[in-house]
C-alpha cells in the first residue's frame, strides 16, 4: 500500500466516526423523546405564540 | 376564518403571484426552444436565437420560479415554525421589489448578449450584486426570525432552510467573482481548468442548494400538513440532513468526468455521488413510510398526489444521477439528450410538483377560502405528469441511441457515423419533447387559471363577508 | 444542543460545507496550475480573436458546442488530440460546456479554410444540410472595437497598436473565424496526430459501377459544400477530370491537405467509404 491509499483510509475511517458519532448522539435512548418532538409540535402552528416558551 | 392572523402573509402572497408569473414565462420560453431545436428556422437573430433564449429559460426556471417560491415558502414556514412573526415585513417587501426587478433586468439583460457564460451564474457582473444584495435581505429576515423565535426547537425544514441561506451565498460569491471591463462586461476571475472546477462545484451545488434543500424544507414542512400525520421520523432527518450538506459539496466535478482536470478530483466526485444515495433516499423513506396507513390519500388527496409523486421522482433522479456520475456511464452519454431529461425529471417532476402542491396548501388559507377546482387540480396533475415523462423519457432514449451511434465503428476501427448522422437522427425525438412541453404548458395553464379563480374568489367572499 | 442555537447551529453548517469546497475547489488550483502542465506553444489570445471569443460568449454558442475532447476513441477518432489542461489557461471564462447539439469545437482550429467558415456561419444548412444551427449571417458587421484594449489589459494579454489599428473594417464574423481557427490549434497535433494510412493502397471498388450511387451521396453529403455539387469548384478546387492516381487521390481524401485547408475524413468516413469516393471522383468528366 502506498502512501496515498493509507491517505484515503485514514480520511474514510474518520469521516466514518464522525458519522456514527452523529448516529450514535441523534439515537441515544435519552434523546428519543425530544429528538423526535418537533414533528408533533409543527402540526399545530396556526397562530404565533404570544410569550416565550410558556411550557418549558 | 381568522386561524392565521398574526403572521406576516401578505408578502407570501407576493412571491407567490410573481413566482408563479416567472415559472410562466420560463415554461414558454423553453417550449419555443425546443422548438427552435426541432427547426432551426424559428430562430430570429439577433435576439431571439437558441444561444441567447437558452439562459433567459434555466434562469427564469432556477430564479425565477425556484428562488422565488422558496423566497415565499421559506417566509411562510419559518414564520410558524418559529410560532412568531417575520424580523421585518417592510425589509420583505423590499426584497420582492428587487427580486422581480433582478429577475425583470437578468432576462433583458441576457436577451442583449450580456453573458458571463458560465451556467447558472451568467448574469453580468452588475445583475449579479443585486443578487447578492437580494440574497443578504433574505438571509437576515429569515435568520433573525429564527434567533427571536417563540418555539424552542427548529423543526427538521428550518435546518434545510438555514443550510440554503448560506450554502447559496458561498457559491455565489466564489463563482461570480469577476474581472470587470464595462458595465456590460467582464471576465472571470479563473481560467481554464481553474474555471471548469469552480464552475461545476458551483454549478452542482446549486443543485443542491436551490433544488434539493428548499423543496425538502418543504416537503417536511408540507407533507404532514397535507395528511394530518406528522412525518416518520424526525431524527432520521436530521441524520440524512448532515450526511446531504456535506457530501454535497464533493461532487461538482462528476460534470467534468474525462475533462483535463486531476484525476483525483474526478474520482472523489463519482464516490460521494454514489454516497450521496444515502441521505437522499433517507427523505425519500422518509415521506413514504409517513404514509404509512395513509396510502389512501393518494386517491382522496389530491395534495398528497403531488407531494408524494414529487419525492418518488427525487428518489429516482437520486439513482439516476449518481449512476450517470460513474465514468464509464458518463463516457456514454455526457453531452448526449440523456442530461437535459435528467436534468428535467428534477426540476419538472420533483421541484414543480412539490411546489405545486405547497401552492395549493397555502393559497386558499391565505385568502381564507377554498381551492377553487380541485378536478382542475387533478387535470393539472395528470397533464404535467404526462408532459414531463414524455420529456424525460424521450431525451433517455435519444441520448442512448446517440451515444451507441457516436460510438459505432467499423471492422477497420474506424468510426461508423459523422456526427452530424448522429444528430440528424434526433429530430423525432426533438418533436416529441417539443409536444411533451406543449402538454406541460397545458398544464401549468390550467394550475395558473385554477389559483387565479381562488384568489379572486376568496377576495369576493372577504368583501361580501368582512371577517 | 445546536436544534436550539441557530447561530452556532448555522457556524457549523457553514463549515460542513466548506471541507468538501476546500477539497475539491480549492486545492485543485495546486495541481492544475502545476508548471508541468504548462505548454509552451499556447498563446494569449489576438485582440481579434478575442472579439471572436466575446461574440461566442454573447452568441450563447456553448449552449450547444462543447471546447473539451475526452481521452476516448469516439472522441479522438471523432474530434482529434484530447484536450491537456495546459491548453486554456488563457480562457477566462473556460468554455468546455455540457451538451453536444452541434459537435464539439476544442480542435476546430485549421480544419476549414476560413471560406468554409464564413459560409457556414451566414448559411449553416448550406454546408451542413440537415444542422439545426441558426444563421449568423447578421455577424457581418462591423466589430465594436471600443472596448479591446481594455480587455486586452483586463486580461493582461500582450498586445501592439499595430494589432489594434489592424481591427478596422473588421466585420464581427471576421473576428469570429479568426477565433474558430485559434482554438485548439496551439498545439501541433494535426501533423503529429494524422491519420496515417498503412497498407497497400489497392481501389478494392475500382471501374465498379453499383458503388456509384451510394458514393454520389457521400459526395454530396461531405464535399459538395466546398467542391460544389456538381465538383466545379469553389471553397475548394474543380475535381473534374481528376488524373491522379487512386491512391494519391485516397490519402488526400483520409488524411486531408493541412496546409491547403482539406480536412481529414478518415476518422469520419473509414477506408471502405473512402474508397467509394475516389472511384466516384474517377468518374466524374467535364462534358
Amino acid at each position: 500500500m502506498d502512501s496515498a491509499s493509507i491517505y484515503y483510509l485514514g480520511v474514510t475511517l474518520f469521516l466514518f466516526i464522525v458519522f456514527a458519532a452523529i448516529v450514535a448522539r441523534t439515537y441515544r435512548k435519552a434523546h428519543r423523546a425530544k429528538g423526535e418532538e418537533p414533528k408533533f409540535r409543527m402540526m399545530d402552528d396556526d397562530q404565533p405564540k404570544k410569550h416565550d416558551h410558556p411550557e418549558t | 376564518m381568522n386561524q392565521q392572523d398574526g403572521y406576516a402573509d401578505d408578502i407570501v402572497k407576493g412571491f407567490i403571484i410573481w413566482s408563479m408569473v416567472w415559472g410562466l414565462v420560463a415554461v414558454l420560453v423553453g417550449v419555443f426552444i425546443s422548438f427552435q431545436i426541432a427547426f432551426p428556422q424559428l430562430n430570429f437573430p439577433p435576439y431571439l436565437t437558441y444561444g441567447r433564449l437558452r439562459p433567459i429559460h434555466t434562469n427564469a426556471g432556477i430564479f425565477g420560479w425556484g428562488i422565488g417560491s422558496f423566497m415565499a415558502f421559506f417566509i411562510y414556514i419559518t414564520q410558524r415554525l418559529t410560532r412568531t412573526s417575520l424580523w421585518s415585513p417592510a425589509l420583505a417587501k423590499a426584497q420582492l421589489w428587487l427580486f422581480n426587478v433582478v429577475i425583470a433586468l437578468a432576462a433583458v439583460t441576457l436577451a442583449m448578449g450580456m453573458n458571463r457564460s458560465k451556467e447558472y451564474a451568467e448574469l453580468e457582473w452588475p445583475v449579479a450584486s443585486l443578487v447578492v444584495v437580494l440574497w443578504v435581505i433574505f438571509a437576515v429576515n429569515i435568520v433573525m426570525t429564527i434567533v427571536k423565535r417563540r418555539e424552542e426547537q427548529m423543526y427538521i425544514s428550518l435546518w434545510y432552510i438555514l443550510a440554503t441561506l448560506v450554502g447559496v451565498a458561498v457559491l455565489y460569491l466564489v463563482n461570480n467573482a469577476s474581472i470587470p471591463v464595462s458595465l456590460t462586461k467582464s471576465y472571470s476571475a479563473y481560467a481554464g481548468a481553474n474555471d471548469a472546477n469552480v464552475q461545476w462545484w458551483y454549478g452542482h451545488n446549486a443543485v443542491a442548494m436551490v433544488l434539493t434543500t428548499p423543496p425538502l424544507a418543504i416537503f417536511y414542512y408540507f407533507l404532514p400538513k397535507a395528511t394530518g400525520v406528522p412525518i416518520y421520523s424526525h431524527r432520521m432527518g436530521v441524520v440524512a440532513f448532515w450526511s446531504l450538506i456535506f457530501m454535497y459539496l464533493w461532487t461538482g466535478a462528476h460534470h467534468l468526468l474525462w475533462a483535463p482536470v486531476p484525476d483525483w478530483v474526478q474520482t472523489l466526485a463519482m464516490g460521494f455521488s454514489v454516497m450521496l444515495i444515502a441521505p437522499s433516499w433517507a427523505a425519500v423513506f422518509n415521506g413514504y413510510f409517513s404514509m404509512n396507513g395513509q396510502w389512501h390519500q393518494m386517491r382522496e388527496n389530491y395534495l398528497v398526489k403531488f407531494l408524494i409523486f414529487g419525492i418518488t421522482f427525487y428518489g429516482m433522479q437520486t439513482l439516476q444521477g449518481p449512476s450517470q456520475s460513474i465514468r464509464t456511464f458518463s463516457a456514454f452519454i455526457h453531452f448526449t439528450d440523456w442530461v437535459p431529461g435528467h436534468v428535467h425529471m428534477g426540476t419538472l417532476g420533483w421541484v414543480s410538483l412539490v411546489l405545486f402542491a405547497a401552492i395549493y396548501y397555502t393559497v386558499p388559507r391565505l385568502y381564507h377560502t377554498e381551492v377553487y377546482s380541485i378536478p382542475m387540480a387533478n387535470m393539472h396533475f395528470w397533464l404535467v405528469l404526462t408532459g414531463q415523462l414524455i420529456f424525460s423519457i424521450t431525451m433517455w432514449i435519444a441520448g442512448v441511441q446517440q451515444a451507441a451511434m457516436l460510438n459505432a465503428t467499423n471492422p477497420d476501427g474506424s468510426l461508423h457515423y459523422s456526427f452530424i448522422e448522429t444528430m440528424a437522427e434526433l429530430y423525432p425525438y426533438w418533436y416529441m419533447r417539443a409536444a411533451g412541453g406543449v402538454i406541460y404548458l397545458a398544464g401549468l395553464l390550467l394550475f395558473l387559471y385554477n389559483i387565479y379563480k381562488t384568489i379572486t374568489v376568496g377576495k369576493a367572499q372577504a368583501a361580501v363577508q368582512p371577517a | 444542543m445546536i436544534e436550539k442555537k441557530p447561530i452556532i447551529f448555522l457556524l457549523l453548517a457553514t463549515a460542513t460545507i466548506l471541507v468538501g469546497t476546500i477539497i475539491t475547489m480549492v486545492l485543485p488550483f495546486r495541481w492544475i496550475n502545476d508548471p508541468k502542465l504548462a505548454i509552451a506553444s499556447v498563446k494569449p489570445y489576438t485582440p481579434l480573436q478575442l472579439e471572436g471569443r466575446d461574440i461566442y460568449i454573447r452568441e450563447g454558442c456553448n449552449n450547444c458546442h462543447t471546447q473539451t475532447v475526452r481521452p476516448l476513441l469516439s472522441d479522438t477518432e471523432r474530434y482529434g488530440e484530447y484536450s491537456k489542461s495546459g491548453e486554456f489557461v488563457y480562457d477566462q471564462p473556460f468554455l468546455w460546456g455540457s451538451r453536444r447539439n452541434g459537435p464539439d469545437l476544442a480542435r476546430i482550429g485549421g480544419k476549414y479554410p476560413d471560406a468554409w467558415h464564413v459560409k457556414h456561419m451566414k448559411d449553416p444548412r448550406a454546408m451542413v444540410p440537415r444542422s439545426n444551427m441558426p444563421s449568423y449571417a447578421f455577424l457581418d458587421r462591423p466589430l465594436d472595437t471600443s472596448l479591446t484594449e481594455k480587455k486586452m489589459k483586463a486580461l493582461k494579454f500582450p498586445y501592439t497598436q499595430a494589432d489594434i489599428d489592424a481591427l478596422k473594417g473588421k466585420t464581427e464574423l471576421d473576428a469570429m473565424v479568426a477565433y474558430m481557427q485559434k482554438v485548439g490549434n496551439d498545439i501541433p497535433w494535426r501533423k503529429t496526430g494524422k491519420a496515417e494510412v498503412v497498407g497497400e493502397l489497392k481501389n478494392p471498388f475500382q471501374d465498379n459501377l453499383s458503388v456509384l450511387p451510394e458514393a454520389q451521396k457521400l459526395y454530396a453529403e461531405h464535399c459538395a459544400q466546398c467542391h460544389g455539387i456538381e465538383l466545379k469548384g469553389e471553397v475548394g478546387p474543380d475535381l473534374r477530370d481528376m488524373d491522379k492516381p487512386d491512391a494519391k487521390v485516397f490519402a488526400t481524401i483520409y488524411s486531408g491537405i493541412t496546409e491547403g485547408g482539406m480536412p481529414a475524413f478518415g476518422d469520419t468516413l473509414g477506408k471502405e467509404r473512402t474508397w467509394k469516393l475516389v472511384t466516384y471522383l474517377k468518374s466524374v468528366h467535364r462534358k
